[in-house]
């Protein structure tokens, strides 16, 4: 099936959330302490690449950038605004009232926009 | 946050019928009710999450885990199995108790690791595995995890 290169995107950011827990220490240990054997955390890596391979280039440079600039280059769109930077986004946003897996970036702080409803 | 406050008789399962890991995962996952989109992704998480080192705790549990876009609060599941399903456990034993933790890579409240520990020593009651077996309703499971201070 193909994926949409928003759906692409979001599992993406989960898995470099992943990345970023899996390189703190404090919290590997809390995750060893509680039980969970992390024995394979250089898997990580290879699930990113997997993913980063079927980016539009543009598309991921975009991201890349949005990176540099935020923590959460995305920002879920919540009854119409940002949760990123808190601004409504424009009234003819096709994500939110046709729900479709498109790419939209924030006009205000530039975030490229999702929705969890 | 108690345990015994998130879960209800739309998140837990008795009698789960999946008879392999991947199985289990998406069952887990339809007890959270989201739509298709966020339950394949939420799959596919998971299951990079299980790459990294099982969620297999022994003792019969499992706890699969992991943060992701597609929800925006913490949601769990718990359900049981019990013929046993192997989760390549770190003691071999086949899992029958599994319990789902999928939280946003950013809540305000910070449950996510709290709630992974409560249930991690939840999980090492001693008579634990026992009272769960005789469980027949979901409101035994409920207050179960009340009785247990959890
Ligand atoms: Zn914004």
């Amino acid at each position: 099936m193909h994926e949409s290169q928003l759906r692409l995107l979001m599992f993406l950011q989960d898995l470099l959330f992943l990345q970023k827990e899996m390189q703190d220490f404090q919290v590997v240990e809390k995750y060893e302490e509680m039980g969970f054997p992390l024995d394979r955390k250089e898997k990580i890596e290879e699930a990113i690449r997997e993913v980063t391979e079927q980016l539009d280039r543009d598309l991921y440079h975009r991201f890349q950038q949005l990176a540099k600039k935020y923590d959460r280059p995305m920002a879920p769109v919540k009854k119409g605004v940002c949760y990123g930077c808190f601004v409504a986004a424009p009234t003819g946003s096709k994500l939110i009232t046709q729900h479709k897996d498109i790419i939209e970036f924030c006009n205000h702080c530039g975030r490229i926009l999702y929705r969890t409803d | 946050m108690e345990l015994k406050e998130l879960f209800n008789a739309s998140n837990v399962n008795l009698d789960l019928e999946a008879q392999g890991k991947d199985e289990v995962l998406l069952e887990l996952i339809n007890l959270l009710h989201l739509d298709e989109k966020a339950k394949e992704m939420l799959f596919k998480m998971l299951k990079k999450r299980e790459n990294l080192g099982s969620t297999g705790i022994g003792k019969g549990f499992a706890i699969p885990h992991c943060r992701s876009l597609v929800v925006d609060k913490l949601n769990v599941a718990f359900a049981r199995q019990r013929q046993g399903i192997d989760f390549n456990s770190i003691d071999d034993k086949p899992a029958h108790y599994f319990f789902l933790i999928v939280a946003p890579p950013v809540e305000i409240s910070n449950y996510y690791l709290p709630v992974l520990g409560k249930v991690a020593q939840f999980c090492k009651i001693s008579d634990i595995t026992s009272r769960l077996d005789k469980l027949t309703k979901v409101e035994d499971f409920l207050k179960l995890l009340a009785d247990s201070g959890s």
